[in-house]
């Protein structure tokens, strides 16, 4: 469907009664003039006058400093000041009880890259020398770049009171699996090996922090996705009441997850400023910014899967090995999201995760766009479609076998309360004519498809104070116009923009009318940041209250001046009147005037809480994976393959995505586009290569994210199962789709080729060794037959 | 070593001492202020920093701003006049080929050098013309289509 | 870390005499055409100079001529651009347009010059690196360093030759003309390569590369390349092949890039004839082209990878060229 001439007249039970004024049209970015004229201002935008700050980084993998000799880069002249782990003690991380990294190192360094010292100069020629000019004597441990090395019983430990370095395990079991097992007609097991990526997001890392001495206040720009976060950790790290720390997030260049814990470079660059006294650049390069990673975790899955014979899902046995890189970061979470989300999207009754998080010497790993979810959910669509090949059945016969009824609660206890995969599925079907093309087409085309889902926000944030999880304050004064304030962090998905179109939506108001402030912590609501496509979901609903507060009040004055009750009080576009009479008519403005004569600026705020029902189940780790929705997709991907070279090229997907209501369908297509085509990127050509823990990806010629020339064509349809809890009805738009392209790739050359490919991505030299073996196999069973005879 | 170099940026006729070292996009940002242009990379590898030279496309990054004596350079920044933008960055706007933003600047600039050479590119010449600049966000689905659509405006 | 340039001054000749002086006058000078190879470079900290000498502004690099024989004089700055659009090229050195328009993206493209590519420095996982990387590795042979990474046994470099013209000019037996000190020389591109990825290119001190002169095509001729995405790519490697028509049948012209530390001409001597067995025939050709090549750990994609599929590639494109696609 064209969204550009949707028809918006639908069936929309509770949500908001009016919707469709303003919102579920495509609108163009309300922030999007400024990027197109090159107005927007990023961080590394604003260096004016800002010293130059570098990071010195560490050389070796593993080690025990010995000796940091700053003496002869303090004494150059240009340097203003150096910082070393001894200027700070204090550890920072995202989750409260797994904060086990500094800033700096201190007694040991666990990967190269780490950050070491760094230096505040007046120029980056005089930075950069200092930064040679710095001694450091480090005595080397092993080093383990896989979970299996780090796992083995005589490793060194990376972190003392981390056994065997295992960050985490997991064991959840639910239902009778054994049972399960015994009741399928086929049960088959695979091991696959997903690759370790990065968001590789087109800003690279900035930081530009200002000391004010005299009042003894730090203010930070940073790219961060989470400005709450980063507010936290320096307040934390530099030893500062928070009152006196000021966060701002500028525009922000993508960030997939990369941004969404705080990161050393933003608590290095505030120890610089208020070293000197003053202002401080920290602008990392590509390469740099790769070293702070926080990528998707190379992860192995082993998987076992009960069906009978007509497609039923019986059990799921499922073990996720993940190499976690140094530092704690995300990886609880994500090692608990991997298990959880083998729950939500299909109906099985039995299933049991082992997970386990592994510390190795590279950096470590975090969240990115779909956390936890993907290479699981690579492994489990993969295996699916190779059983349904088994037994004969069509793959969407087998997804269709085993769909939800919502609502309901998962055996693990999640939330489920709308459900448009069995539509989702629909339209890919008959948009890629699948019926017609599957198995007729030419050798080395091919098509597969997939399914996915993911949360619409987390229910329970990794900070639980207790207090509502999205606060959006609304102010109207006399010259009439409408500031949202708002600390939801727009970093290109268009948070801001969804903001604005609910508060038009509500108040019936014109978009010039509306102003969004967003993200300065001096000014703005405090927000949790963008990550867990939580932003949409909570944000949107706590702009609704605010509106519909403000629009109380608005309807009060009306009716006051009219001199009718507030229930004769009707709206049509920026007018109020009395039903059933055009006489008296107010203009908007006019309302506003008498409501200010009641009290003045009117300030309104509205809240958001995620529902008790929505927190999870009771099990250890039950919170993670808990949430009010999942977007729900499904895709049909097209290849051909090279077989002389190996190089497969997706001719086109067609993708449909259920996020309950579009509430702007220009950027709800452009999310699922975008995080389409980066999960073609994880399965095609993306992965980081160390070399001794160097990283032989840190540019972007060696990350090869895909280029325009052969990024296909991307047939994207919108299905709206409109939730009841969501703004509107809308569910997260930018992160379910992703998950199921790796999938659909693998299943979809299997389709032109033949081979079952167990390893992401699907490099050529990966696809060639594949190919080579079948042929010898063929070869071999060939001869074996022939002998037979 | 430095030298003065006269060059013109954005239509303005500009004189600066600029030491032989410094990089085209260096100076454009920081001498200049014109910070619409992005830095995406090392060096040469992601279009972000692409300007106009003499009105073809240059990635300012690997040239060097001494070398652009007597050279009209364009960047982002001057593409919209008299506060109206331009039919390329209209339509990046209003077709979504901007999320994060982050690429446009380049990206705007490859597809404005483009138009003035083939006002009217099919999607294969606008993948082949834009297959330097990479963009995270998007998945180009857009971009070739806010492309199309300024196409179909200045024909109009 | 963002590296810094370091401290050099740009000279600007407006002839190959002045251009040849200005080298020849500082020992660490350094040619600069396009600039998208050297200025990386120096980024990164990979070459040091004191004197950039722009070579842009000199009128005669950037010509094309009819050769005395019929064939085609290229200027060393002619832009690959220009070279990608010329329809003569086009019509009848197909390879080379080809070859041109795969490299890197189009607005590299836009100021690279065939010069510049010609002498292209050799690359490598190791050495194509920040000066932090390197550093922490205690870098490398090729530079600052006493130990090869790829090849630690070894006493050379193997970093690979990576560009894409190379080869399409040699398919098409291309001299190349050299100015220095001394006067010109000219020699079969070939021979202008070592197998050393140090010290790759025969040239010496104070010369410059000042044209490409291709002799009339005999034949027709293609350029095919292997690279993960469908821009910027370096090749992996890359195969030009030219056909040869002659009273003993077709013979085929092979030369290859991406595989060894110079771009080879793979010796492929057999004609094709309207007798041959063409399947054994190509097959032949693609076990030449996999014993002539030698792909090292450069790249972070397997070796045996990159001799397989560009010894297949070759054969396909040797194959389209004479109708018999498989
Ligand atoms: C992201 C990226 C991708 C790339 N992909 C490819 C690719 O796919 N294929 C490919 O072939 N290349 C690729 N390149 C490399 C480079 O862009 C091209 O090889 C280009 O043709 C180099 O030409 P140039 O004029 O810019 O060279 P320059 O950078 O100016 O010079 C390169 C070298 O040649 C020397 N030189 C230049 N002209 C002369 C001359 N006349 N005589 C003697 N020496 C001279 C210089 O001193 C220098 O050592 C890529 C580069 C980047 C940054
Ligand atoms: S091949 Fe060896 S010597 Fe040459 S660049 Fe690579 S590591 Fe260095
Ligand atoms: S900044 Fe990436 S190519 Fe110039
Ligand atoms: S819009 Fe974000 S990188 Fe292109």
């Amino acid at each position: 469907m064209n969204v550009q001439d949707k028809d918006r007249a639908r069936d929309r039970s509770g949500a908001w009664e009016n919707a469709g004024r303003t919102v579920g049209k495509p609108m163009p970015l309300v922030d999007g003039v400024e990027k197109v004229s090159g107005r927007a201002r990023y961080t590394a935008d604003l260096a004016e006058d800002a010293l130059t700050g570098r990071i010195l980084r560490s050389p070796v993998s593993h080690g025990r400093i010995v000796r940091i000799d700053t003496s002869a880069a303090e004494a150059l002249k240009g340097v203003v000041a150096v910082v070393t782990g001894a200027d700070c003690a204090m550890t920072y991380g995202v989750i409260p009880i797994a904060m086990n990294e500094y800033p700096m190192a201190r007694d040991k360094v666990r990967y190269r890259g780490e950050p070491i010292a760094a230096v505040a100069a007046l120029d980056a020629e005089t930075a950069a020398r200092a930064l040679d000019l710095i001694e450091v004597e480090i005595e080397e441990l092993p080093a383990y770049y896989i979970a299996a090395d780090s796992r083995a019983p005589d490793a060194v430990l990376l972190h003392d009171n981390k056994a065997g370095n295992i960050e985490r395990e997991v064991h959840h079991t639910f239902g009778d699996v054994a049972e399960g097992f015994r009741e399928a007609d086929l049960v088959a097991e695979d091991s696959f090996d997903c690759a370790e990526i990065n968001h590789a997001m087109m800003e690279p890392h900035a930081a530009l922090a200002e000391y004010d001495p005299e009042w003894e206040r730090l203010t930070l720009h940073s790219v961060t996705q989470v400005p709450f976060y980063v507010h936290l950790m320096l307040a934390r790290c530099l030893e500062m009441d928070s009152s006196r720390v000021r966060v701002v997030k500028p525009y922000v260049g993508g960030g997939f997850g990369a941004r969404t814990e705080t990161l050393n470079f933003e608590i290095i660059a505030a120890l610089l400023a208020r070293k000197v006294g003053g202002k401080v650049m920290m602008k990392l390069s590509r390469e740099e910014s790769f070293l702070t990673h926080r990528g998707r975790p190379n992860t192995q899955v082993k998987l076992k899967i009960g069906m009978t014979r007509d497609g039923r899902i019986t059990a799921t046995e499922c073990e996720a090995v993940m190499s976690g890189g140094a530092y704690a970061g995300y990886g609880i979470v994500t090692i608990l999201y991997a298990g959880a989300l083998l729950h939500g999207l299909y109906d099985i009754p039995n299933i049991k995760y082992d997970g386990y998080r592994v510390y190795t010497n590279s950096p470590p790993c975090g969240a990115m766009r779909g956390h936890g979810t993907v290479d699981v959910r690579h492994a489990f669509e993969s295996l699916l479609d190779r059983m349904a090949r088994q037994l004969g059945l069509d793959p969407f016969a087998v997804r269709r076998a085993n769909l939800l009824e919502a609502p309901l609660f998962t055996a693990n206890g999640l939330m489920v309360n709308s459900y448009g995969l069995p539509e989702c599925l629909d339209k890919v079907e008959k948009a890629s004519g699948w019926a017609e093309r599957k198995g007729k087409l030419p050798k080395g085309r091919g098509l597969g498809m997939a399914c996915s889902h993911y949360v619409s926000g987390a229910a329970k944030p990794v900070h639980w104070t207790g207090e509502p999880h999205a606060v959006v304050a609304m102010k109207l004064d006399f010259d009439g116009s409408v500031t949202v304030l708002t600390g939801a962090s727009d970093i290109g998905q268009g948070s801001t923009t969804i903001v604005a179109l609910a508060a038009a939506e509500v108040l019936g108001i014109e978009m010039g009318r509306i102003r969004v402030v967003t993200n300065d912590s001096v000014i703005t609501p405090k927000d949790n940041g963008s990550y867990s496509s939580r932003v949409t979901f909570m944000v949107g609903n706590a702009a609704i209250e605010a509106a519909k507060a403000m629009r109380a009040k608005l309807v009060a004055a009306a009716a006051k001046k009219l001199e009718v009750a507030p229930e004769e009080i009707e709206c049509e576009g920026e007018t109020f009147f009395v039903a059933g009479s055009s006489q008296s008519v107010l203009p908007f403005h006019d309302v506003a005037i008498a409501a200010l004569a009641e009290e003045g600026t009117i300030n309104v705020k509205g809240t958001f809480s995620t529902p008790i029902e929505a927190q999870g189940g009771k099990h250890r780790g039950g919170a993670v994976g808990s949430t009010m929705g999942f977007s729900y997709g499904a895709q049909v991907v097209e290849v051909s393959v090279d077989e002389d070279t190996g190089q497969i090229a997706v001719e086109k997907v067609w993708v449909a995505l259920d996020c309950g209501y579009a509430i702007n369908p220009l950027a709800v297509e452009g999310q699922i586009e975008g995080s389409v085509w980066m999960g073609m990127g994880q399965g095609l050509s993306e992965e980081t290569h160390y070399i001794k823990g160097l990283p032989a990806h840190g540019n972007l010629t060696d990350y090869r994210f895909p280029t325009i020339a052969e990024s296909p064509p991307i047939d994207v349809q919108i299905v709206e199962s409109i939730d009841p809890l969501g703004p509107f009805g809308a569910k997260e738009a930018g992160e379910g789709a992703l998950s199921g392209f790796p999938p659909a790739l693998v299943n979809a050359v299997a389709d032109a080729v033949g081979v079952d490919m167990n390893a992401l991505p699907l490099t050529p030299d990966r696809l060639i060794e594949a190919l080579t073996k079948l042929r010898r196999a063929n070869k071999n069973r060939r001869a074996e037959t022939r002998e037979a005879v | 070593m430095k030298r003065v170099v006269s060059l013109t940026v954005n239509g303005r006729e500009v004189e600066d001492i600029i030491p032989d070292n410094l990089l085209l996009i260096d100076y454009l940002r920081e001498r200049r202020g014109l910070t619409g242009t992005k830095q995406g990379c090392d060096g040469g590898e992601c279009g972000a920093c692409t300007v106009l030279v003499n009105g073809r496309p240059r990635l300012s990054c690997v040239t060097l701003a001494a070398s652009c004596a007597g050279a009209e350079v364009e960047t982002v920044e001057a593409q919209a006049h008299g506060g109206r933008l331009s039919a390329l960055q209209r339509a990046f706007h209003e077709n979504l080929g901007a999320q994060c933003g982050f690429c446009t600047p380049g990206m705007i600039m490859t597809a404005e050098a483009l138009l003035r050479d083939e006002p009217d590119p099919d999607e294969d010449r606008i993948r082949e013309a834009l297959g330097g600049n990479l963009c995270r966000c998007t998945g180009y689905v857009k971009i070739i289509r806010s492309v199309r659509a300024a196409a179909e405006e200045l024909k109009a | 870390m963002t590296e810094v340039l370091p401290q050099f001054k740009i000279v600007t000749p407006d002839c190959v005499e002045a251009a040849i002086a200005a080298l020849a006058g500082a020992p660490d000078a350094r040619a600069c055409a396009g600039g998208t190879d050297i200025v990386v470079a120096l980024r990164k900290g990979l070459s040091e100079t004191g004197t950039l000498v722009d070579l842009t502004g000199i009128a005669a690099l950037r010509e094309t001529a009819t050769g005395a024989d019929g064939g085609m004089v290229i200027g060393a700055g002619v832009t690959l651009a220009a070279i990608e659009r010329m329809p003569e090229i086009g019509e009848r050195y197909p390879a080379i347009a080809r070859a041109a328009a795969a490299v890197a993206g189009p607005t590299h493209r836009e100021v690279a010059t065939l010069g510049g590519n010609l002498c292209l420095d050799t690359r490598c996982v190791y050495y194509n690196q920040s000066h932090w990387w390197r550093k922490s590795n205690d870098f490398c042979l090729k530079y600052r360093g006493d130990t090869c990474h790829v090849a630690p046994q070894g006493n050379r470099c193997r970093a690979a030759f990576s560009g894409d013209m190379a080869p399409a000019l040699m398919a098409h037996g291309a001299e190349i003309e050299i100015a220095g000190p001394d006067g010109t020389r000219r020699l079969p591109l070939a021979e202008f390569y070592h197998e050393d990825g140090a010290a790759h290119l025969a040239l010496n001190p104070g010369e410059i590369v000042v044209a490409a002169h291709l002799p009339p095509a005999g034949g027709v001729s293609d350029y095919a390349k292997i690279r993960v995405r469908g821009a910027i790519d370096f090749p992996l490697a890359g195969v030009a092949v030219a056909t040869e028509p002659g009273s003993a049948g077709t013979t085929f012209r092979i030369a290859v890039t991406g595989t060894n530390s110079k771009p080879l001409l793979v010796d492929f001597p057999d004609a094709l004839t309207g007798e041959s067995n063409a399947d054994a025939f190509f097959a032949a050709m693609q076990k030449a082209v996999q014993k002539a090549v030698s792909p090292q750990r450069t790249t972070t994609i397997a070796p045996h990878y990159r001799r397989l599929s560009v010894s297949a590639l070759t054969a396909r494109v040797a194959r389209g060229l004479v109708g018999l696609a498989a």
